[in-house]
């Protein structure tokens, strides 16, 4: 933080009122106290919130902030005395011309000596994403799910001894960060806007040995207890916050763990549906975030998932399949999608076609006629394990009438066109059924 | 303003000869230049910025030549204006010549006694402009905020302005001071504990009607309401255009960054209406389940002429939320149609569009369903 941020105060003279004067009658050198960062996951952007000790003098101050070589919105800018806020006016911020990267607070001060201040922006460059690994058990019926949080900083900035905080949502933004943070001019210019120059963000070999040693310390202090995560609703966003304070140098990543819950009861179910996935089915992994799964205190925010699964006594695991899924809020239904499989069968058959119920036109013509189709529904499960399995069927038309036989299962309208047969089979378990659809057509669809 | 923060903007005034025939001649530049007075930057409309100054010119009885000249700023020549303040009842200005190639206007100016008068000059300038920002910091219950707007000064006119009026569409005029190709943020609106009013938006028309078949996260759009009326604080002038960025208090001393949206002018009265993200945690999920042709009416040909559809909407919402929620559902029906059933109370927008306020409980499942027939005219009824 540092090694670009510079942060001055000065004291206007009183004939020093050129912009020009001012930024050379440096007083003092505030340090940083503390630093705050709260990380968006659905766009790049971070609020960071400093702490600051100014020292200044009754009358009028001039705080000059300057951050070249980052990725900050200057026009996110804001400063608040934390104290004596009612005997200081914070009266302008002032983009001074032909310098970059710089903003200069004009300050009206009733009092002299120590103010601390809270300094906030937006910057570019900081982000996070969850992942997560999933254990089954043997038998698959219950996972152990660990949750992690990778953090990254590619902001030009080093930060040290920050508390971070992640924000899970989705959020409006009309103007990117880092396009605000590359205009040569904070707020543009007035007329058609000029091509923006970028600026360069300092390599991060020239800082790796310091960032190095800082990360390795920071690692060692991880080492010694695992650091939680406190989650908190706020509007419609969750925020995380980790304990204590991290120090993330610029291109470096630090991977924390998020959560571990054992035992988590989840459903294998398989999927077929011709018009969505081919003539396959798909591999599911169904539980629900909620309090009988041992979860359901906070959503789980959106990520990759790599499931294994315990394969011996001597803990050896095989790789299940990868699934990436979006946000679960509390409550919700969670499917894993582990891809197609081929040791569970769905095969429809046409078993059988005829015409039926034909009208006529008083010319003689076919106005109308019934299609009956007989189906049987082959579902094999050649597992060692109970499954279940949903099949779906899409009809073309929206007038159409269903018979079923067979003496298991049910079938549900999912909407005017599809229905959903779900069917629970046992270990090596063969199961078939029919059902026969019939289309109208022509004046029959009336 | 001083003379010398006019760098490129000149001012001259001579007497004219009487034989002088050329414009060029009426041009000789040997008087001083004549002492500014007060100036003013107004930015009421945003579309352009009129800069008036105001000098005081020593006139000779007789004709005088008025230069106004400039350079490296743009100025639009047409719409320079010279008022005469005093002895207006004794001075006559004549005519206005553009000499070629130059940018600059000569005014002719006829005053009946040699005397000094007070002018004030307008015209427009460009490339200096203000913006309007809100920062909004509402309160952890989102019914309340901290309302910050903020005047963003622009000044790439290649003037330098030093302790100008800057004068918005309301209010006070303020002195400033700004040089070319600065640009100053001050603050000029602080109001706490503004109400806000929060909700959350489904309007079938723009967003998916089935969820589970999508990779991502269908989020139900979430707004901020705020009143543009004295009962909330505000309400003495129209609220400017800009951008709005929204933070909330988090209880522990800080604040997160909400989202942001970009407002156009609020008039007294009106509202402001700020969206600024999507809520994942109300899912709606909403399906067709009928769509039957009924009273089917045919011609001599046996031909369709005439049919009703008989058409059933379906859709679950759920709140995951560990707060209650007030959707606005927007759903629309196409063409001639008579509502058969519904079971929820709705409010017709216009001919095809229906709302529906639902009020969502705490990890709450609610239904609607519109049973609705519409009628349909077969082409071939000609």
């Amino acid at each position: 933080m540092k090694r670009k941020l510079i942060f001055f105060a000065t004291i206007a003279v009183l004939l020093g009122h050129s912009i020009a004067i001012a930024k050379v009658d440096l007083v003092i050198l505030p340090k940083r106290d503390t630093v705050q960062l709260t990380i968006y996951n659905s766009a790049d952007l971070t609020l960071v919130r400093e702490q600051r000790a100014l020292t200044l003098k009754s009358g009028h101050n001039r705080l000059q902030f300057s951050w070249a070589n980052t990725l900050i919105d200057p026009t996110s800018l804001d400063m608040l005395p934390t104290m004596h806020a009612d005997k200081i006016d914070i009266l302008d911020l002032a983009f001074p011309p032909r310098v970059r990267n710089l903003g200069l607070w004009h300050v009206q001060s009733q009092i002299s000596g120590i103010v601390p201040v809270e300094i906030t922006y937006l910057t570019s460059g900081l982000s996070w994403r969850a992942f997560y690994m999933g254990t089954l058990s043997t038998d698959e019926k219950i996972m152990r799910l660990q949750g992690y949080v990778r953090v990254s900083n590619t902001s030009g900035e080093d930060y040290e001894d920050a508390q971070v905080r992640m924000i899970v949502g989705k959020i409006n933004l009309i103007d990117q960060i880092a396009d605000l943070a590359r205009r040569q001019h904070p707020y543009g210019r007035p007329g058609p806007p000029p091509a923006a120059a970028i600026p360069q963000v300092a390599e991060a070999e020239a800082v790796m040995p310091k960032a190095k040693r800082a990360l390795e310390r920071a690692e060692k202090i991880m080492l010694a207890k695992p650091k939680e995560i406190r989650k908190e609703g706020l509007s419609e966003y969750f925020l995380y916050s980790i304990e204590g304070t991290e120090t993330i140098p610029h291109g470096w990543s630090k991977r924390l763990p998020s959560f571990e819950v054992h035992e988590i009861p989840v459903v294998n179910l398989y999927k077929y549906e011709e018009e969505r996935y081919g003539n396959q089915v798909i591999r599911f992994l169904s539980f629900k975030n909620d309090k009988d799964h041992k979860l359901g205190d906070t959503p789980i925010p959106g990520g990759t998932m790599k499931v294994y699964r315990n394969v011996s006594e001597s803990a050896h695991l095989s790789y299940e399949g990868r699934s990436s899924f979006k946000y679960i809020p509390v409550d919700e239904d969670v499917e894993l999608s582990l891809g197609s499989v081929a040791n569970v069968i769905v095969k429809p058959t046409l078993m059988d076609y005829k015409t039926d119920q034909y009208l006529f036109h008083n010319n003689g013509n076919i106005s109308g006629w019934d299609e009956i189709r007989d189906f049987e529904i082959e579902t094999k499960n050649t597992r060692d394990i109970p499954v279940k399995v949903e099949i779906r069927r899409n009809f073309k038309t929206k007038s159409w009438d269903i018979t079923k036989t067979g003496d298991f299962g049910v079938y549900e309208k999912v909407d005017l066109d599809t229905v959903k047969f779900t069917l629970m089979l046992g270990a090596h378990e063969v199961k078939k059924f029919h059902y026969i659809l019939t289309t109208h057509h022509g004046r029959r669809a009336d | 303003m001083t003379r010398k923060s006019y760098l490129n903007i000149t001012f001259t005034i001579g007497v004219a000869l009487l034989f002088l025939a050329t414009p060029l001649h009426a041009r000789i530049k040997m008087v001083a230049l004549p002492e500014r007075g007060d100036a003013t930057i107004r930015l009421d409309n945003p579309q352009a910025t009129l800069i008036q100054e105001e000098r005081i010119l020593t006139l000779q009885k007789g004709l005088n030549n008025v230069d106004f000249s400039w350079k490296g700023v743009s100025i639009d020549a047409d719409s320079i204006r010279l008022a005469v303040l005093t002895h207006s009842d004794k001075v006559t200005l004549i005519s206005v010549s553009y000499p070629p190639h130059e940018a600059a206007l000569v005014w002719e100016i006829y005053s009946e006694e040699a005397f000094e008068v007070a002018v004030r000059i307008s015209y427009l300038l460009s490339n200096i402009d203000r913006l309007i920002t809100y920062k909004g910091v509402a309160d952890k219950e989102e019914t309340r905020m901290n309302l910050k707007s903020f005047l963003v000064l622009r000044n790439f006119s290649g003037e330098n302005f030093e302790d100008v009026s800057v004068l918005l569409d309301h209010g006070q005029s303020f002195k400033q001071t700004i040089s070319h190709e600065e640009t100053k943020q001050l603050l000029f609106l602080n109001k706490d504990t503004v109400p806000i009013e929060k909700f959350w938006t489904f309007d079938a028309r723009k967003l998916p009607w089935d969820p589970e078949k999508l990779d991502s996260n269908v989020g139900i759009p979430v707004t901020y309401r705020i009143k543009n009326v004295e009962t909330a604080g505000l309400g003495k002038f129209a609220l400017l255009g800009g951008k709005v960025r929204v933070f909330q208090e988090d209880g522990h001393k800080s604040t997160i960054f909400l989202g942001e949206d970009s407002t156009s002018l609020v008039p007294v009265g009106e509202n402001m209406e700020i969206y600024i993200g999507d809520s994942r945690d109300i899912v709606v999920t909403q399906h067709k389940m009928r769509d039957t042709p009924i009273n089917v009416r045919r011609n001599r040909k046996n031909q369709v002429v005439l049919y009703d559809t008989d058409e059933v909407i379906k859709a679950a919402i759920e709140n995951f939320k560990d707060k209650q929620a007030m959707l606005t559902m927007v759903q629309h029906i196409p063409g001639q149609w008579d509502m058969e059933e519904c079971n929820v109370q709705y409010k017709r927008i216009d001919a095809y569009t229906l709302e529906f306020e639902i009020a969502l409980p705490t990890h709450s499942k609610k239904e609607l369903i519109m049973h609705y027939h519409r009628r349909n005219v077969s082409d071939r009824r000609k």
